[in-house]
């Protein structure tokens, strides 16, 4: 099978997957006892403005019609509008007011990992059983442990204290920032990159937030990068290079280096989970306004319309994310078969 | 004398019936160990069908209570032999472990009479597995903090310095003794003592870690903001931790182990269904869908069972399947391929047993190493859910609402509300983490770091709470 047709295959595959997964949510919020009217009118609305509403929200058709008009909605990238969180306003503006905090949260916390855990990893394994692997190591296994929730709390109480604490003020430290609130993102992204006075306290804003949330991926690279290191270290082509005698330094950098890499691709990209369900806990604790601050709104309010929409973005994101990252495999590295698994 | 005549077809109980001096002897012990607590049983099985039956049983607060007042002079009244309420509590707390360890102990003692007199192999591949297991000092870890955490969780009723129904659920229906300025005995509300104990941030208001409140009753974790015990909570908590945990794992460990198995064995359409579903499940995010559904059916009478840990339990299975499921497919397509199921197709053995006396014990050891893994995900999912105030309803205590009520408190001097139920977790989520990986070994000493990381990964993450 080439490249391309294993490609489409996968594609073809994803498809049931993401009808399946919006069936899913469908079920879950229209056939369960969520009810927005009530949320949206207050518990003491009477009873004819209540029928009134769910008439014009279309509550009252059959639940086929429903599923039906929700489905053709949703893979034509209608997202409608929202009911609660605030009426009238289109899904897509929202997303477009509270994804870019999001974002900025994720990309960072992605890349702090990568950068933190992946080196560690990779010191701990090519300095096998020293103290300095046992207490990455341990780092690691216990970082993995910690509940993002109360890392963040704990962080957050320290750094807004720290003047009293270590005498040393982490709110007026390089540039003038509160720890919690979102982050000052300006409107363009070119002005975002190029200005350093709106670059960097949007980092140094996000910081706290994004190493929580990288934390549990960060002690998985570091693990997994471990692990793989010494499988590479001792696998046979490396004592075939070390007895050809190939510098120590491209030993490391051209042959264990790039061969270690391959196991931790998926779970770089098996971050793209972890992100998205730990952004409500940690947008909650940092009070970032982002997007799973938005759904966990959604969801507390009843606002079917909203959180089906978001619901369908986030199936949609994993299911691409899990395509690129079987690409990628393929790439990197050519042993892994087409066929193996769907 | 023995039943049959081919030792190898005899039963167990026919081959205890041979030589039942060994057996009798483990027995009797389990039976002594069974009385010392067999009031706590009968009283929670009567319990089941209204108020439980009041028997006398050696760890209970009644034998050794910790609860008492100080007379002006020093000496402490109506606690166990006049010691103060901390020794009291520490003796009971001893106590528990001590027991719990030599029931553990009499257990493993049970298992070594079976390999020495009853089982017909001197040896099997099960043997090799425990001593892996007893060299493996991480594993040992995990197994150790694990135990203690099962029993904190066992025992909580006797552990805690007081019960939950005193201090948390119905305060100002029990009242404590205490000697008032006036040197006078008096009596008072637990509620109104929890208003005089309560942990503010402040140093004048604040119980914190083995300290005493004025009221003279002891708290191992201190109190939380509103005065109440926190070991007391801690324990409930664990309690509600475990049962939820517990009962998803299984409940998802049975669908993954059968679908794994009906795959494996009938391939072709059965295996690309389950692999959708599964596929669709695992892409919905798990922490945001579990929050979804615990909202959407927070109304419904499944939701009243248990202050909800039912249900978070049954929406746990329900999400968290396909994830073990992915970790044991790849070992049950690889039992399928071998020969003796070949064989025992032809041989015109039904499939059901095919499936459950050939493959299922080749995967019941890696659905244990990723059951142990995820355990501690789930721990930290509902710890979650319940700091943002879903998931398991108060009073009912739960680990994570205390760390939402310590929020404002952390760099106080009651920084110990958020930051011991944090520590525990985190304790506890390695320990599971380590004993996963030391049964892992165990089963499987070549499999050190293989392919199975990036589930393993996925599973012990909790979804990112």
């Amino acid at each position: 099978m080439s490249r391309w047709q294993y490609f489409g295959k996968r594609l073809l595959l994803s498809v049931p997957v993401l009808v399946f997964g919006a069936s899913i949510t469908f079920l879950v919020i229209r056939a369960g006892p969520l009810d927005p009217v009530s949320a949206i009118i207050g518990p003491q609305g009477d009873p004819q403005a209540y029928n009134r509403i769910r008439e014009q929200l279309g509550l009252n058709e059959p639940l086929w019609r429903q599923y039906i008009d929700y489905m053709v909605d949703l893979f034509t990238f209608q997202l409608g509008e929202s009911w609660v969180v605030q009426p009238e306003r289109d899904v897509y503006s929202l997303l477009a007011s509270y994804a870019p905090r999001t974002i900025w949260l994720g990309f960072w916390s992605v890349l702090i990992a990568v950068f933190i855990g992946i080196p560690l990893g990779f010191y701990a394994g090519l300095n096998p059983n020293t103290f300095s692997d046992y207490l990455a190591s341990f780092g690691g296994i216990v970082w993995r442990a910690m509940p993002n929730f109360w890392l963040a709390v704990i962080l957050m109480s320290v750094l807004s204290q720290s003047q009293s604490l270590f005498g040393f003020s982490w709110q007026n430290w390089l540039y003038e920032t509160n720890v919690t609130g979102p982050p000052p993102l300006p409107g363009d992204l070119v002005t975002l990159l190029t200005s350093p006075d709106h670059f960097f306290p949007a980092l140094k804003k996000i910081a706290p937030a994004a190493i929580v949330l990288g934390s549990a991926s960060m002690g998985n690279e570091m693990r997994i990068g471990r692990t793989a290191v010494l499988e590479t270290v001792n696998s046979n082509f490396i004592e075939t290079a070390k007895a050809k005698g190939v510098p120590p330094r491209s030993l490391v950098w051209k042959h264990i280096f790039r061969n270690a890499l391959i196991p931790l691709v998926p779970i770089i990209t098996g971050e793209a989970f972890l992100l998205i369900g730990g952004s409500v806990l940690v947008e909650t604790v940092f009070n970032i306004s982002g997007i799973g601050y938005l759904f966990f709104q959604g969801i507390q309010n009843g606002d079917m319309p909203l959180v089906g929409s978001l619901m369908f973005v986030f199936i949609l994101l994993v299911v691409v994310i899990n395509i690129v990252q079987d690409l990628l495999y393929t790439i990197i590295d050519p042993r892994v078969g087409y066929d193996g698994g769907a | 004398m023995s039943v049959t005549d081919d030792p190898e077809e005899a039963t167990l109980l026919e081959r205890i019936q041979d030589d039942p001096g060994p057996a009798m002897r483990w027995l009797a012990g389990a039976l002594l160990l069974f009385a010392l607590e067999a009031g706590a049983v009968v009283n929670f099985v009567t319990g089941l069908f209204g108020p439980g039956m009041e028997l006398p049983t050696l760890l209970s607060r009644e034998l050794i209570p910790n609860n008492g007042f100080q007379t002006p002079a020093g000496v402490w009244k109506e606690t166990f032999l006049g010691l103060s309420p901390a020794v009291a509590w520490g003796i009971r707390v001893a106590l528990v472990y001590v027991y719990a360890i030599v029931c553990t102990w009499w257990l493993w003692r049970g298992y070594l009479v079976f390999r020495e007199h009853y089982r017909y192999a001197d040896w099997t591949p099960r043997d090799d597995m425990i001593d892996r297991l007893r060299g493996h000092r991480w594993g040992q870890f995990g197994a150790v903090i694990v135990f203690a955490f099962v029993i904190m969780a066992m025992f909580a009723p006797a552990l805690g310095p007081t019960t939950v129904e005193r201090t948390i659920q119905d305060p100002y229906s029990y009242t404590v003794d205490y000697y008032d300025e006036n040197g006078e005995l008096a009596n008072v509300t637990v509620g109104q003592a929890n208003l005089g104990a309560r942990s503010q941030g402040t140093p004048d208001q604040n119980v914190g870690v083995m300290q005493y409140d004025e009221y003279g009753r002891f708290h191992p974790f201190g109190t939380l903001p509103s005065g109440k015990d926190m070991f007391t909570f801690m324990a409930a908590g664990a309690r509600v931790s475990l049962f939820i945990g517990l009962l998803s794992i299984g409940l998802s460990g049975f669908i993954a182990a059968s679908f794994a198995l009906l795959t494996a064995y009938y391939k072709g359409l059965v295996d690309l269904a389950v692999v959708i579903t599964g596929d669709s499940i695992m892409s919905l995010p798990r922490l945001l869908f579990v929050m979804l559904l615990s909202v959407v059916l927070a109304d419904t009478w499944i939701a009243g069972i248990y202050s909800g840990g039912l249900l978070l339990a049954l929406i746990f299975a329900a999400t968290g399947w396909p994830i073990l499921w992915r970790a044991v497919r790849g070992p049950a397509f690889q039992i399928a391929e071998q020969e003796w199921i070949d064989a025992a197709k032809s041989f015109g053995q039904k499939p059901r047993i095919t499936m459950q006396k050939h493959m299922a014990p080749y995967i019941l050891g890696y659905l244990l190493v990723y059951s142990s893994m995820s355990l501690g995900g789930i721990i930290i999912g509902v710890a979650g859910l319940s700091f943002l105030g879903l998931g398991v309803s108060a009073p009912t205590p739960e680990w994570g609402r205390a760390i939402d009520i310590g929020q404002s408190y952390v760099t106080t001097t009651s920084w110990h509300i958020s930051f011991i139920p944090g520590i525990l977790i985190v304790l506890v989520v390695t320990a599971f983490n380590a004993l996963g990986d030391g049964i892992r070994d165990a089963i499987d000493p070549q499999s050190e770091g293989g392919e199975g990381e990036g589930s393993e990964a996925v599973a012990a993450g909790g979804g990112g709470a």
